[in-house]
Parts: structure tokens; C-alpha cells; sequence
């Protein structure tokens, strides 16, 4: 339930930040749903607090779900090279960060 | 061909592609650009000779069990697609080294790396390592979109890259679903469960909405028409091959395998894809540049190349995919003759280009093949493609055919209005006068009179007259080609040699 509501209040968070119009904003929102999406892959084990999954320390009637785990794991380490990589995007662009439209040199006369 | 080779699909170009960005002289990145795909279409075409014995091969990552190892499994379809993507990897390539943009920084090692991430997705047997190698596909292309640096192309590539990312989340909440729900990702072992178990047809429904806003279909195509259009020809070539395309094979395997034939909520899929072709054609008429048409070309495509999945049968699925490799040629062929265009005129937009036809009478008859084949007419493969997929939609209950028809033809007819408007204005007419040169220093050069060396060179001609040769000669040897996309079909339709494959090799 706790996991749950968490998910909830991220993907929120998550929704709304990417609907601003700063490219730091909508990366921070980024971050939030792919923690989301992390704490999806977790429910999809057993939720509940389970041993470590070594085969020499705790039985595999105790032992958690390693797969998800390794999803995670996975998951997270794509999200950081792409949130690094908008950073730069973020950096390298204009400052659109304000009222007017990006000089991004396009132009809406036909 | 041994099962233990299928890795090597993966890790050869992902090696090259770090060994290039570590040795940056000019002629080994250009060996490289060429040799790492030529290298899969060499193993795609062995894969086919293999297939035609052995209709599935799979390999066991690090020998583990079956059902817990990786598995990377090879048949037909895989291997069919091998060998075309990367043939359109090796062409696009050719025309990125004409323009010189193989020579920005990082060209070589991310259109490598691009590769490696289209084989794993062709070849694996895992939902989470597609995801995986979706993300190794992504990669490279966010910055390939914007590598050849206008402020233009950097304001794209933040929208791509959001537009993806959020895709990819979405994917791989929908594979955690469907691990939840299961307890495997395993697509052998998925195989026929979303018939069964309604909870798990519905994670899956989640990860193939994730694989429909990759594949461009409405009403998420957004990105993919202001997105594509912006970035440089030849990326665009190389995307309009690889990117959505990978996207649509990964709906037809996933779909194939997990709903074993019986979808429930298929009247779903059908309105994607309904919409998908007529708004992909009505939305070619507004658009004022080359590129700009192309690009809600392939959004009709999309929904075209699904219709074998809207039908399911043998019949409709060789077709979608005859139509999907039409696509790609056809596609690709005219991307790169816009670009070529461009890159010698300056400008893509047809208020800024007319009466090309005489000055330019080979690309004019290239374009001319290729616009052809968009609508659906000989002497290209279009036809074949768009004959084979009515034909194969005349089947199932009356009002689905009446409705996939009409959709159809709706979009042929307002594609070819829309196609003849790009024609006039850019071939026929007044000849053109004035033209924008490129500058070399700042690329943005001044308006110049046209002079009669100003043509389009012939390394920038090769590639698109390549593609659409291509897809001229998918018309005239059908007879020949249509037996592999038949069999891709069957691996499609019948599950049990793949399911043998991962579960016995």
C-alpha cells in the first residue's frame, strides 16, 4: 500500500513536471516517473521485506526475488546516462526558461 | 550456423563501435561505418540458408536453464529483417559519407552503436532485454539527431529524446506488469498467455502501447512528424528504416507470441490503426517541405504495416511485412533524394524549389518511381504491397473489411493528391532561379543564381537510385522474394519450432 501510494504521488510529480516548459523541469520529471517506473518493477517481486537472494545465506523460502532487482538495477542505470545526456541537452540549448518563444530559428510563416 | 554465434550479432558491433571512438583515424571509421553492417547482412543472409532447414535456432546466454537463461533467439523474421535493415544501414551510410556528416564528431561509433541496438532487439527473446536494447538503439540516435548542430536540431532533440524516454518508461512499467503478472518475461514462455490470463493481457497491453508511440501510430505521431523532418537526410534515412520500423516488429512478435492469435480487445488495435492511415495521408496535404510530406508518409505506413495484425492471418502477416520492407526501401530512397536535393539547392521547402525535372532527369525519374510506390502503383513494389494487404483484409467479419478498405482507399487517394502537389512543386514549373549555396564556413549561405554546374553530385545521387532500384526490383521478382516473407509469416503463426528452439537448444 505504502509502495503504492509512492508510485501514485511520483507519477503526479512526474506528469507535472514534464508538462513545464524548462528542459530542467521536465528532466527532474523524468527522474521522478522513472523512479516510478523502478517501484513498479519492485511491486511485480514479492513487496514485502524478504532476505538477501545469495544461495549460501538464507533458504530460498525466505529469499527475495532477485529479478526485479536486477530489473531495477538495469533500469536505473539507463535513466542516469539519459538524464545526463538531457542535462547536457538543457545546458547546450537555449534558455527557455522564461515568457517568450525559444530563438530556436524556426519560424511559423509558411 | 551455430546458436552460439547469435550473440556475436550484438557484441561484434558494440566493439567496434568502442574500438572507433578510441581510434579516430578518418579511414578506419569509414571501414567501420561499412564493414559492421555488411558484417550482419552477411550473417543475415547465412541465418536465412540456415532457416530454410531449421526454422528456429536459440541460444542460451551463459547456459543457463531454460526459462531462467537470456535466450537470443533466431528465425525467419529476424533474420529477414537482419539482412534489410542492415543493407539500409550500409546505403544511408554511403550517403552520410557523401555529405561529409560522417566526418562530425562521433558519427562512426553511433551509427555503429545504432546497429548493435537494432540486432539485439531482431534477435532477442526477452521483453526485458528488448527493452534494453531499445534503449541501446535510443541512445546514439539522441545524439545522432542533433550531431550536425543548428539550434533548429538541438530544440528537436530535447523534444525526441522526452517523447522517447517517457515511451521507455512506460515499456518498462508494462514489462514489470507483465513480470508481476506471470512471473517471466520470457516470450517462448509468454507464448498464448494473454488468451489465458486477462492480467496478463492487460501488462502486455501496456507494453504494446509503449511499442505503438515508438512505432509513430496516431494519435502519438507528433514527434515523429516534427521530429524527423528537423534532423539532417541521411539520419533521417537511417531512422525512418530502423527506428519505428524496430518499433513495429517488436508489436508483431510481441503480439504474435503472447496472444498466440486470439487478442481480446483487437477492435482496440483497429481504430489505431484506422486513424493512423487516414490521418497519416489527410496530413500530407498541409505540409510545405519535402521531408515534411515524407515524414506523414510513414505515419500512414505505420497503420498500413499493422493491418497484418489487425487480421492475423499467415496471409495478412507476410503481407504487412512485404509492405513494412517496401516501406523501408521506399522510404529511405525518397528521404535521401529529398536530402540530396537539399543538400545541393539549399532548401527542402517547395515554395524555393520548381522545374528540377529537367535539370535533375535521373533523381526526377528516382522521385518520381518512389512517389509511385508510396501510392501504390507499378512498376514498383508498392503495388504488390498494397495488393497483397486488401487482399488479405477481405477476410474476417463484413463491417472490419468495409471499414479497413474504405480506410485504405481514403488514404491512397488523398496521398496521391498530396504527392502530385509535391511533384508540381517541386519538379515541374517555371526553372529554378535562385538558390541558397552552402557555405562552408557558416552554412548559411546567400541566395545565388543558379549556374549550370550547380547539379546534384553523383555520390549524393547513388544511395536513393540504389533504394528505389530496390523496390523495382521487389515489383518485378516478387515471385521470388514472397516465399521468405511467407515463411516469416509462418515462424509468426506457428510458435512451436521457436518455443522448441528456446526450450531445447
Amino acid at each position: 500500500m505504502v509502495l503504492i501510494a509512492t508510485i501514485f504521488v511520483l507519477v503526479t510529480g512526474g506528469v507535472y513536471l514534464l508538462l513545464q516548459r524548462s528542459m530542467v523541469r521536465a528532466v527532474f520529471g523524468i527522474g521522478l516517473l522513472s523512479h516510478a517506473a523502478n517501484f513498479v518493477l519492485l511491486t511485480s517481486g514479492v513487496p514485502g521485506w524478504r532476505d538477501e537472494p545469495l544461495t549460501n545465506v538464507s533458504s530460498t523460502y525466505t529469499a527475495a526475488d532477485p529479478l526485479p532487482q536486477a530489473f531495477v538495477l538495469t533500469a536505473i542505470v539507463i535513466t542516469l546516462a539519459a538524464t545526463i545526456l538531457m542535462l547536457a541537452m538543457s545546458v547546450i540549448g537555449h534558455n527557455d526558461d522564461m515568457y517568450r518563444h525559444p530563438d530556436t530559428g524556426e519560424s511559423h510563416e509558411a | 550456423m551455430n546458436p552460439a554465434l547469435l550473440p556475436l550479432l550484438v557484441a561484434i558491433p558494440l566493439l567496434l563501435s568502442a574500438v572507433s571512438l578510441l581510434w579516430r583515424r578518418a579511414a578506419f571509421q569509414r571501414t567501420v561505418l561499412f564493414v559492421s553492417p555488411a558484417l550482419t547482412v552477411g550473417a543475415g543472409v547465412w541465418l536465412l540458408v540456415t532457416h530454410a532447414g531449421e526454422p528456429a535456432i536459440a541460444h542460451a546466454v551463459g547456459s543457463f536453464l531454460p526459462g531462467i537463461a537470456i535466450v537470443f533467439v533466431s528465425d525467419s523474421l529476424s533474420a529477414l529483417l537482419l539482412v534489410v535493415t542492415a543493407a539500409i544501414t550500409v546505403v544511408a551510410s554511403a550517403f552520410l559519407v557523401a555529405t561529409g556528416e560522417d566526418r562530425y564528431r562521433f558519427v562512426t561509433p553511433l551509427v555503429v552503436m545504432l546497429g548493435a541496438g537494432v540486432n539485439g532487439i531482431l534477435l532477442t527473446g526477452d521483453l526485458f532485454n528488448l527493452f534494453v536494447f531499445v534503449e541501446v538503439m535510443l541512445m546514439p540516435s539522441y545524439a545522432l539527431i542533433a550531431v550536425s548542430g543548428t539550434w533548429r536540431r538541438l530544440g528537436i532533440g530535447r523534444m525526441f529524446i522526452i517523447v522517447n524516454l517517457v515511451a521507455s518508461t512506460i515499456l518498462v512499467t508494462g514489462v514489470g506488469l507483465v513480470y508481476g503478472a506471470t512471473g517471466t518475461v520470457n516470450l517462448a514462455m509468454l507464448r498464448g498467455v494473454g488468451a489465458e490470463n486477462p492480467q496478463a493481457a492487460l501488462a502486455i497491453a501496456v507494453v504494446l502501447l509503449a511499442l505503438l508511440v515508438k512505432g509513430g501510430a496516431v494519435p502519438a505521431h507528433g514527434w515523429l512528424v516534427r521530429g524527423y523532418p528537423g534532423t539532417s537526410a541521411a539520419i533521417m534515412g537511417l531512422f525512418s528504416a530502423l527506428h519505428t520500423k524496430m518499433g513495429l516488429y517488436a508489436l508483431y512478435r510481441v503480439y504474435a507470441t503472447v496472444f498466440d492469435g486470439a487478442a481480446p480487445y483487437d477492435w482496440v488495435l483497429l481504430i489505431v490503426v484506422l486513424v493512423t492511415i487516414v490521418l497519416g495521408a489527410v496530413g500530407t496535404l498541409g505540409e510545405r517541405r519535402m521531408r515534411g510530406a515524407l515524414a506523414f508518409q510513414m505515419v500512414t505506413g505505420v497503420g498500413q504495416i499493422l493491418i497484418g495484425l489487425v487480421v492475423f492471418t499467415q496471409f495478412s502477416i507476410a503481407a504487412g511485412l512485404f509492405y513494412m520492407v517496401h516501406h523501408m526501401l521506399t522510404m529511405g530512397g525518397l528521404i535521401l533524394g529529398a536530402g540530396a536535393l537539399e543538400e545541393t539547392y539549399g532548401s527542402g521547402r517547395f515554395d524555393r524549389l520548381s522545374g528540377l525535372m529537367k535539370r535533375e532527369a535521373m533523381l526526377a525519374v528516382t522521385m518520381a518511381l518512389g512517389l509511385l510506390s508510396l501510392v501504390g502503383l507499378p512498376p514498383t513494389s508498392g503495388l504488390w504491397g498494397k495488393v497483397m494487404l486488401l487482399g488479405s483484409a477481405t477476410v474476417g467479419p463484413s463491417w472490419r473489411v468495409a471499414l479497413l478498405l474504405t480506410a485504405v482507399a481514403l488514404a491512397s487517394i488523398s496521398s496521391l493528391l498530396a504527392l502530385q502537389h509535391f511533384w508540381r512543386e517541386v519538379f515541374w514549373g517555371p526553372p529554378i532561379r535562385e538558390f541558397l549555396p552552402d557555405d562552408p564556413l557558416t552554412h548559411r549561405g546567400r541566395r545565388a543564381r543558379v549556374t549550370e554546374t550547380t547539379r546534384v553530385h553523383r555520390r549524393l545521387l547513388v544511395p536513393p537510385v540504389v533504394l528505389i532500384g530496390a523496390s523495382v526490383a521487389m515489383f518485378a521478382l516478387v515471385g521470388a522474394v514472397w516465399p521468405l516473407f511467407q515463411r516469416a509469416a509462418l515462424a509468426l503463426v506457428t510458435l512451436d519450432p521457436y518455443v522448441e528452439a528456446v526450450f531445447g537448444g
